[in-house]
């Protein structure tokens, strides 16, 4: 609701930050967060449900971030903000060819350099400043959810 | 001789005395004698009242203190409660100033029934431009209905639910409206584009396109009724290699700041595909 409501109305040029995004890979990184695939799946379907974008252009990029945050959250564990700045790039990068890819299948017309100006690099800058504090609130919020066992 | 007795002369004398200093008084001739008299009886009498309301103050204002704070907070409560109130009155003025004018718009076409829907939300996707309003099927809503304000056109219905729809604006990528220009009386395409800006095509090299032209809509195609208006032309761009020139269009609505829109409920889409012949294999 907040990514319809207020984070689709402030644009950086025409480019928009995609909360859902940040969200589903910051909870792909906590470490007992084993829900993410089911999340990400829920996100996409919510999603797909109120956008005019083809479905699959949604819920894949969401099913790959999962799958990356899972995947290289085992490898660089000590670096989770590393991870995910990176996933977050790769993530809007992805997700901005698929919805570049419907738009062909859609017959539409348009000018690339023009897209990956004003929307998918505003996007991504969006989406990197957006990524650490989304990232801090879902590591508190995985916390809270999953308190740390205290073995005595 | 009769000798006044000496009594009533001192007082006779003392009358006189103070008659003449009251004279002199109010003439201000004593005023730099009372002065220099009166000034360090009115400067010990300041110093003590100094000393006295300390000690007065000292005793009283942890009181007043106390009662002052529960003051002060019971009115920064109120001036808190009376800020948001204005606040939200300040909303439903620039609510009711555009339902006001949608209304205006509404009786100005008696002809046309609108049901009036507030923008509760964007497609998150910045690669289309949809709006998402809060009435749908239950209210009459239904796939293909025009959309309006009170200054023109919008964009047409794209999806419906019970309680919402989804609308695709003029300036969406996937958008063609068919246009008439006003005063050349010729017919263009507009179609959106995925920054938003709106461009006249199909437009034969002979007309000659100014700026400031103004677009309608034509009402062919039967997506859209006749003569709502859509914006006007900012600058065309003519090749000779080109069959059609274009046009770069500024729209009469602002997209940004939709709050509510009406729905043309009374027209009927017309679908025109079976009678589109189709090319020969």
């Amino acid at each position: 609701m907040i990514q319809v409501v207020a984070i689709s109305r402030l644009p950086l040029l025409h480019g928009k930050a995609d909360l859902i995004l940040l969200v589903i890979i910051a909870w792909g990184l906590q470490e007992k967060a084993r829900q993410a695939w089911i999340v990400a799946v829920l996100c996409g379907l919510i999603i797909s449900f109120v956008t005019a974008a083809p479905y699959w252009s949604i819920i894949l990029p969401y099913l790959i971030v999962v799958w990356l945050a899972r995947h290289l959250h085992s490898r660089i564990w000590q670096s989770p903000l590393l991870a995910m700045m990176l996933i977050t790039f790769i993530g809007t990068i992805f997700q901005h060819l698929l919805m570049i890819l419907g738009l062909i299948f859609e017959d539409i017309k348009f000018n690339l350099t023009d897209i990956l100006g004003s929307v998918t690099l505003a996007s991504l800058i969006l989406n990197m400043i957006l990524s650490l504090p989304v990232f801090i609130i879902i590591k508190d919020i995985a916390g809270w959810v999953y308190p740390v066992e205290i073995h005595e | 001789m009769r000798t006044i007795p000496s009594r009533t002369l001192q007082i006779a004398i003392a009358i006189l005395v103070v008659i003449g200093i009251i004279f002199l008084a109010l003439a201000g001739i004593l005023r730099p004698l009372l002065g220099f008299v009166m000034d360090p009886f009115v400067a010990v009498q300041r110093w003590l009242s100094d000393r006295v309301m300390t000690v007065v103050d000292f005793f009283t204002l942890p009181r007043d203190v106390s009662n002052l704070l529960q003051r002060n907070a019971e009115l920064e409560n109120e001036v808190s409660r009376l800020q948001s109130q204005v606040i939200q009155l300040q909303e439903q003025v620039s609510e009711a100033e555009v339902l006001y004018s949608l209304l205006d718009f509404a009786r100005a076409r008696p002809e046309s029934q609108y049901v009036a829907a507030a923008v509760i939300g964007r497609d998150p996707s910045p690669f289309l431009h949809y709006i998402i309003i809060d009435h749908g099927s239950d209210d009459g809503i239904r796939y293909g209905m025009p959309v309006v304000t009170q200054q023109g056109l919008v964009g047409r219905v794209d999806a419906v639910t019970a309680s919402a729809a989804r609308v695709q604006l003029i300036t969406d990528p996937g958008s063609v409206v068919n246009i008439r220009l006003q005063t050349l009386k010729r017919e263009a395409q507009l179609v959106g584009s995925i920054t938003g800006e709106l461009y006249l095509q199909m437009i034969p090299q002979d007309v000659t396109l100014n700026a400031g032209e103004i677009l309608l809509t034509s009402g062919i195609g039967g997506n859209y009724p006749a003569d709502l208006l859509i914006g006007q032309v900012i600058s065309a761009r003519k090749k000779e290699i080109e069959l059609f020139q274009t046009a770069v269009v500024q729209p009469i609505v602002d997209f940004t700041t939709l709050r509510a829109v009406l729905v043309v409920t009374s027209f009927k889409i017309i679908d025109i595909a079976p009678l589109v012949p189709e090319p020969a294999p």
